[in-house]
């Protein structure tokens, strides 16, 4: 009797008592609830995420499939640079988006940023669009409308319908911001961006500049809708990106650069043989603005890179070939560019060959974005430009690898394109022409080059040294995608399935995406 | 019956003896190891009833008219029994020496009660004081390995100091804690490290150095025996802290009637107990490489490792003064601690001071005991494990042709160099100068830690008794790291060094009451019990200031010289991380005419980690049954003592603080907030053990032979499992109660008085245990059946757990074969390897043994510790690293012989039967190769400890005893596969086992101890 009544007293005592500051125990006081953020806090980090993981989502990678960089790290005997996918690279590269961009745009979406502050919302849905267009040129089909909207399983959309989609959302983004700049609302955003300043016009251009990208990415897969949405930025009222004032580049705010510390602090990433080919041969005056020369005994002093899927025996062999250059343009804190203005005026000058309505002059279009980029990357000299432009006899070089022990890394040239516009040249070879300077333009920006490689087969470039995607992937036509990572299989098995049994192929580096079809470009 | 017929026997016979006219003998029995006589020590007249006990400083006298012939067996718990023939002597004095097999008559259980050994239901093992300091080490717990059946203690390689992790009978645990509970006279205490935690990653990192664990701070020379529980019946009365077990600490208070003063000092030199096997005949592939691919060439590399490793001394000194009167008693101590690791640099200061004072009240009816402990450690340069900042890269991997002295000489430029001053032949991150390593890569950590424990127990009657207990453990840590400028760029963010700072303070406080009766009542049934209460209240606080972007003013390690590398302060707050554990508790024993016994208790915690989820609380029970045969049934004679026991318990682990209620944190790359990745879980149950063991304990021919033999079964419920749901779901991080592990297996332990007379004594023991230990589920419902416990890294070592494999499955690279296994050798003559992750194996022993001798002789007593580990198998990325350098002996072999002789087969399906040697190491190995290539048996079996003492024929006024003694540990490998100890860990806690990169050597330690009494 006696010990039930204490026990009972000791019980009570602990219930009555105590477990009333367990809820305060077990919140983090480091750590702000859902409540307690205002929305414009969570703008920063979904725009410095865009980059997130950027050495294996991107570098090792896109960056080499488009033939401007190469890890002179052996990281593993069979990897993503001689196409024997490494699945985690490839995790990354699928992931990071919706952890790190998607996540707090769906958090400001829910916090009420379409209703409260729609200029923020338009601001979210260009940075979704730009982040998550990224990952469907990576991989096709992939969740996108539903993203978020439930805790397991997702459905994938078409690459068609997450296109359109894009399309959709790029249209109210500039609305919304148009009638933020009609009612003359000031810069609220400019403590937050990382591109603009907090000026919306350029967010506007920035936007206009990304329909048309997509257009084009669409045009051998669905002609009508690239060629209406590609004319609708074209027609937009504050234009596209024109100058390098206009360009989209990221700030670092972190100290570090990714490029920066791959290549530089991590001596992981060197430039890549094709790129370099195309710039010698051009003797073009971005050369030693973009890369600064080996070190490697032998070769000191030579603009001699790496050629993708080489085989690297140790990185000491192949860290002191030529690099990106870290010292005067690839600074520690030198801003990562996502899209550059050059890049909208040969968009236009290719538009001007399909014929699409407001396009102006191929040539016209042509070599001003020769001159915006020469602009960009400070070739100011007139005269050094337009004997560039009028250069109508330099090709690519060959390829020799002078630290190699043997032959097996050399190529001759591949392409005979010129500078200089020729108006009689077929539009095949126009086209080569404007990818050609496009891509040299958009350097260092990798994922957008390889995805218009890939469509266009523009410029030609080295194709992989060695292949070890055991007959996956055609050394020739090279990379078309990036396989799911198997973690979508474990855990959002049905979705992905489904997926893969519309895409017309294989779960590998092979199959190629809606909007890679194998046919001529006109 | 038997025991009623015995007492009346007895007082008949002492009548008759007494009638007789007796013979007398005096004497008195004294411990080996105190030196101190001891009370209480049954003496008896062989093969009769007629016996005594000995007084408070040990004395006794008998007399009985059978003595002149007869023999005298003196016994006492925890000793060895002696028996002296007293052939017409007086006088006799005895020593006993302590022996921790013998199944005492009176254990230690949860709360610190102590009860009869019959009575409890549950295998419990004891360790005496003796056995925790006959052979010293740096860390106390790791005197247990071997000792104990059951109990497996991995030693962390970070030299001295380290921590050590305990598991009583496998990982229950796919997140959580699987390491016992620590409890020092009743009470629980922590057993923190600081707040580096521990590894998981293969290249281990700089911030990942091992600070110690609590329990290793204790000083061995204050403790008078520990009690492990092992299996969850054992200690459930502790709840959810103790799920994996408790080791029981009861520490040494004055004695009443005495006073003594003990002088302990010791000295153990360490050294390596082996290096990797090098090649000296080839040189370096080129003047710049860094590889030792080259040319035929003298090698000058053999003495390398001995310009890099020292002797390790090990210096401790302690004095502990007790004593008192029945009413009060005084226990102090002081203990001094100074070694030195085997590298260069690494040392450990430590001092340990105790104060315990205990009285008695109001006609001793109330009793009060306080002890106070303050011990400060210092651990300098503790080395890293994994690839950076761990000298052994750049000592092993460099060039076998080049001459290292001129590194070691000057392993840095004079300062006219400019800040990038550190002399060495290349700069790649996972391999500096050693020397530079040891010298300007510094780290220091400090820890005081203040424990105060305090009990009251007021005893109303001799059959009720309210205890009211409580401790404050508190903890201060601080962990330093001192990068110079001249450190690899790819380790520090600046040219200038680099600083780290962490300051972190622990505090446990735990309070509870305990009421204590046995139910009055005459009858065959006897009743009795506790009821409890208790709270467990602890946090964690701290700042740590990170690397930033290194330092403005080089090698100027303040914080104020210490650039941002984002948005924010470089100074971060840490997470308070407070939980508060709240239980009532009860526990109630019945016992059966004095032979059948059942004890049942019940436990019901409250946890803050709860809190918003709809589980506020939990309760668990457990039962169990004992049976002393040999009190009940007629059994033949040699079988002196025969118990079985069958106990049920089921028991909850703590859960983790916070994952019902992520938060969103800042972003220090933007100053901004990142939104929490973490989906809140709010359904968060507690993990759920349900075990039952049953075992049984037999003595036969007078306890000469005693056996202990347990057989255990636990499956663990509601795992806590962290999972990565996919990234369409925005969110990185998930929880779930999910999974399923299994733990079965079985212990044994059988000593035996081989020889036992008064000039020699030897007894053997020998324990020995498996486990098999089975993951039965992740988290099948959502499709997973697989865990990953370390990532990868880019390494080819990954520890994962798959359904149907076993904790700490080591997956890993393997080579493609072809149809008839044939390994698929390239064109250039590397292996073919498969990119997938596949299982590899498991390094767990699948058999643990250890084997005990004590053979006292004289004043002589010999010890010797045998310990086996069978089966199990381990990773050495060390060795592949040699290989891909070609800097091994096994890469000299194959470039003698002209090639590696493989069983291969090229693409064209033709035999291979040897490959290239440079092409074939430079594929296979190194942190990408093929991991199975470098799978090795983990067995071992080794000398793990061997003492000689003797025992000074010194005894006087001031000297009662004086005692020395010649020590070793890890003294020889019998059985070694495995280039290195696969008993050393490169982490404590759950993750990193069974691989070893670049870990320090295990040591072989031999030690000088001397012992006074006075």
């Amino acid at each position: 009797m006696k010990t039930k009544y204490i026990l009972g007293i000791l019980a009570a005592a602990v219930l009555v008592s105590c477990t009333d500051n367990f809820e305060d125990y077990n919140t983090d006081t480091t750590g702000l609830g859902d409540n307690e953020i205002v929305i414009e806090q969570m703008f920063k980090p979904m725009q410095h995420e865009l980059f997130h993981d950027y050495q294996t989502a991107q570098n090792l990678g896109a960056d080499a499939y488009a033939g401007y960089m190469m890890s002179p790290t052996p990281f593993q005997a069979q990897y993503n640079l001689n196409y024997a996918f490494v699945d985690g690279w490839n995790n990354n590269a699928f992931k990071g988006m919706y952890n790190y961009v998607l996540l707090p745009i769906d958090k400001a979406g829910k916090s009420g940023a379409r209703e409260k502050a729609p200029d923020l919302w338009a601001i979210a849905l260009i940075l979704k669009v730009e982040a998550m267009h990224r990952v469907t040129d990576k991989f096709g089909a992939i969740p996108y409308s539903k993203a978020g909207a439930t805790p397991t399983l997702v459905p994938y959309d078409d690459q068609k319908d997450i296109y359109n989609q894009f399309f959709a959302e790029l249209d109210t983004a500039v609305s919304n911001l148009e009638t933020f700049l009609a009612n003359d609302g000031g810069t609220p955003f400019q403590s937050e961006d990382l591109f603009f300043n907090g000026d919306y016009a350029k967010w506007i251009k920035f936007a206009n500049s990304l329909r048309l990208r997509l257009a084009m990415h669409i045009v051998k897969a669905d002609a009508a809708t690239a060629k209406r949405e590609g004319e609708k930025a074209m027609a937009q009222p504050r234009g596209l990106m024109a100058t390098p004032a206009d360009d989209a580049a990221r700030a670092v705010t972190n100290g570090t650069s990714d490029l920066y510390m791959i290549s530089h602090d991590w001596d992981d990433n060197r430039i890549n043989a094709s790129i370099l080919s195309y710039l010698i041969g051009f003797n073009d005056p971005r050369l030693s603005i973009y890369a600064q020369p080996a070190t490697k005994p032998g070769m000191a002093g030579e603009y001699i890179g790496i050629r993708i899927g080489t085989a690297i025996p140790a990185k000491d062999d192949y860290k002191t070939y030529a690099s990106i250059n870290t010292t005067t343009t690839f600074t520690q804190t030198k801003a990562q560019q996502l899209m550059c203005a050059a890049e909208s005026w040969f968009l236009r000058a290719e538009a001007s060959l399909r014929g699409w309505q407001g396009a102006g002059d191929a040539k016209t279009n042509y070599e001003t974005g020769v001159r915006v980029s020469m602009q960009q990357w400070g070739v100011v000299d007139g005269a050094t430009v337009d004997a560039y432009l009028a250069d109508d006899e330099s090709t690519q070089v060959g390829y020799v690898d002078k630290g190699a022990k043997t032959d097996v890394n050399d190529s001759a040239p591949i392409s005979t394109i010129t500078i200089a516009w020729d108006e009689t040249s077929s539009n095949e070879v126009k086209l080569e022409r404007i990818m050609t300077q496009k891509w040299i333009a958009m350097f260092p920006e990798g994922m957008e080059a390889w995805t218009e490689f890939r469509r266009t087969g523009y410029p030609k470039l080295f194709p992989v040294v060695n292949n070890l995607s055991n007959g996956t992937i055609d050394t020739d036509i090279q990379v078309r995608r990036l396989a799911y990572p198997t973690a979508e299989y474990s855990t959002n098995g049905p979705s992905v399935q489904d997926a893969v049994s519309r895409m017309g192929g294989a779960d590998n580096g092979g199959t190629r995406l809606w909007w890679d079809v194998d046919k001529a470009n006109f | 019956m038997k025991t009623t017929f015995r007492i009346p026997l007895t007082v008949f016979l002492l009548l008759v003896c007494a009638y007789a006219g007796a013979q007398t003998v005096t004497g008195k029995v004294t411990s080996i190891s105190e030196g101190s006589g001891m009370p209480g020590v049954s003496v008896l007249l062989k093969g009769t009833t007629i016996g005594t006990t000995t007084d408070a400083d040990g004395n006794y006298t008998l007399s009985n008219s059978g003595l002149p012939t007869g023999t005298l067996v003196f016994s006492f718990v925890g000793y060895g029994t002696e028996e002296v023939e007293v052939a017409n002597r007086t006088q006799i004095d005895v020593q006993m020496t302590e022996d921790i097999f013998s199944l005492g008559e009176v254990v230690v259980t949860a709360f610190g009660v102590k009860r009869s050994e019959k009575t409890v239901t549950y295998a419990t093992q004891q360790v005496s004081s003796d056995e925790l300091t006959r052979v010293k080490t740096d860390n106390m717990v790791n005197t247990l390995n071997g000792k104990i059946a059951g109990v497996t203690i991995t030693p962390s390689a970070s030299g001295v100091g380290g921590s050590s992790k305990v598991i009583l009978r496998g990982n229950r645990s796919f997140v959580g804690n699987n390491q016992p509970l620590y409890v020092i006279d009743g009470v629980p205490v922590t057993n923190a490290g600081n707040s580096n935690g521990q590894p998981n990653s293969p290249f281990g990192g700089s911030t990942n150095v091992d600070g110690g664990d609590a329990i290793s701070t204790l000083n061995p020379d204050d403790i008078e025996s520990i009690s492990v529980l092992k299996g969850a019946s054992a200690s459930a009365l502790y709840g959810s802290q103790a799920a994996n077990g408790v080791i029981l600490i009861t520490t040494k208070k004055g004695k009443e009637g005495q006073t003594q003063i003990n002088f302990n000092s010791s000295i153990i030199a360490s050294k390596a107990a082996y290096t990797p096997d090098f090649q000296n005949s080839y040189g370096r592939t080129t003047e710049t490489a860094s590889d030792s691919w080259g040319a035929a060439a003298a090698g000058t590399g053999d003495k390398n490792t001995d310009e890099f490793f020292r002797t390790g001394i090990n210096w401790t000194n302690s004095i502990s003064l007790s004593g008192g009167n029945e009413i009060a008693q005084t226990y102090f101590s002081y203990a001094n601690t100074k070694a030195t690791g085997i590298m260069p640099g690494n040392e450990m200061k430590r001092n340990n001071f105790m104060f315990r004072e205990s009285a008695k009240f109001f006609d001793k009816k109330l009793t009060v005991d306080g002890s106070i402990n303050y011990t400060s450690q210092e651990i300098d340069n503790s080395p890293a494990m994994g690839l950076y900042f761990n000298p052994l890269t750049g000592l092993y991997l460099f060039p076998r042709n080049e001459d290292i002295m001129p590194y070691k000489n000057q392993y840095e430029y004079a300062l006219e160099k400019g800040y990038d001053r550190q002399n060495w032949y290349n700069n790649e991150d996972i391999r500096q100068n050693p020397w530079w390593v040891v010298n300007r890569n510094l780290n220091e950590s400090i820890r005081k830690r203040y424990l105060m424990t305090g009990s009251a127990k007021w005893e109303f009657n001799k059959n009720l008794s309210l205890a009211l207990r409580g401790n404050i453990d508190h903890l201060e840590d601080s962990y330093e790291q001192d990068l110079f400028s001249g450190t690899v760029a790819a380790l520090v963010r600046s040219g200038s060094g680099q600083f780290i700072l962490n300051t972190q303070t622990t505090e446990q406080k735990y309070g509870d009451a305990l009421l204590t009766f046995t139910v009055p009542m005459e009858s065959a049934f006897k009743v009795d019990g506790l009821v409890g209460t208790s709270i467990t209240d602890s946090y964690v606080t701290g700042t740590s200031l990170g690397a930033g972007n290194g330092l403005k003013v080089p090698n100027l390690f303040i914080a104020q010289n210490t650039v941002p590398s984002g948005q924010v302060s470089n100074a971060s707050t840490m997470k308070l991380n407070h939980t508060q554990l709240q239980s009532v508790f009860g526990n109630v024993n019945v016992g059966y005419n004095e032979w059948l016994f059942l004890n049942a208790t019940a436990r019901n915690d409250w946890s803050s980690n709860l809190a918003f989820t709809s589980n506020g609380s939990f309760f668990y029970p457990a039962v169990g049954l004992s049976g002393v045969l040999t009190d009940a049934l007629d059994l033949p004679s040699v079988l002196t003592y025969a118990k079985v026991r069958v106990n049920y318990a089921e028991v909850g682990n703590t859960v983790p603080i916070y994952a019902p209620n992520p938060r969103n944190y800042l972003d220090p790359n933007t100053a901004a907030i990142v939104i929490s990745n973490v989906l809140p879980f709010a359904t968060l149950k507690p993990e759920r053990t349900k075990t039952y063991e049953i075992g049984t304990d037999l003595k036969f021919f007078d306890n000469r032979l005693s056996v202990m033999f347990n057989y255990y079964k636990s499956n663990t419920f509601n795992q806590f499992v962290r999972l990565t749901p996919s990234a369409a779901t925005l969110h990185e991080v998930g929880y779930i109660n999910a999974g399923e592990i299994e733990n079965k297996g079985f212990e044994f332990q059988v000593g035996y008085d081989v020889v036992s007379n008064d000039k020699i004594k030897w007894n053997t023991a020998l324990n020995g245990s498996r486990n098999v230990n089975t993951i039965i589920d992740v988290a099948s419902d959502r499709n997973i059946n697989s865990f990953v416990l370390t990532p990868s890294n880019n390494t080819n070592y990954q520890s994962e757990m798959h359904v149907g494999g076993s904790y700490g499955d080591i997956y890993g690279y393997k080579a493609n074969r072809d149809a008839q296994g044939r390994i698929i050798v390239n064109n250039d003559g590397s292996p073919s390897k498969n990119n997938a992750f596949q299982y590899i194996g498991n390094p767990t022993p699948k058999f643990a043994a250890g084997w005990t001798n004590t053979v006292s002789y004289g004043k002589f007593t010999l010890n010797v510790l045998v310990d086996g580990k069978f089966g199990g198998h381990v990773l050495s990325l060390t060795q592949a690293y040699l290989d891909q350098y070609g800097v091994s002996e096994v890469t000299e072999d194959a470039r003698a012989q002209g090639g590696v002789k493989v069983n291969g087969v090229d693409a064209d399906g033709q035999a291979v039967e040897g490959a290239d040697p440079e092409a074939w190491y430079k594929a296979a190995g190194g942190r990408n190769g093929i991991s199975e290539f470098y799978m090795y048996d983990a067995t071992v079996v080794r000398l793990r400890e061997a003492s000689l003492g003797y025992t000074l024929p010194i005894s006087n006024n001031v000297i009662k005893s004086m005692r020395v003694s010649l020590t070793g540990r890890n003294l020889m490998y019998f059985y070694k596969k495995a280039p290195y100890d696969p008993e050393l860990t490169m982490s404590t806690g759950n993750g990193l086992s069974g691989v070893d990169i670049f870990n320090q050597p295990a040591t072989r330690n031999i030690g000088f101890m001397v012992n006074v009494t006075l």
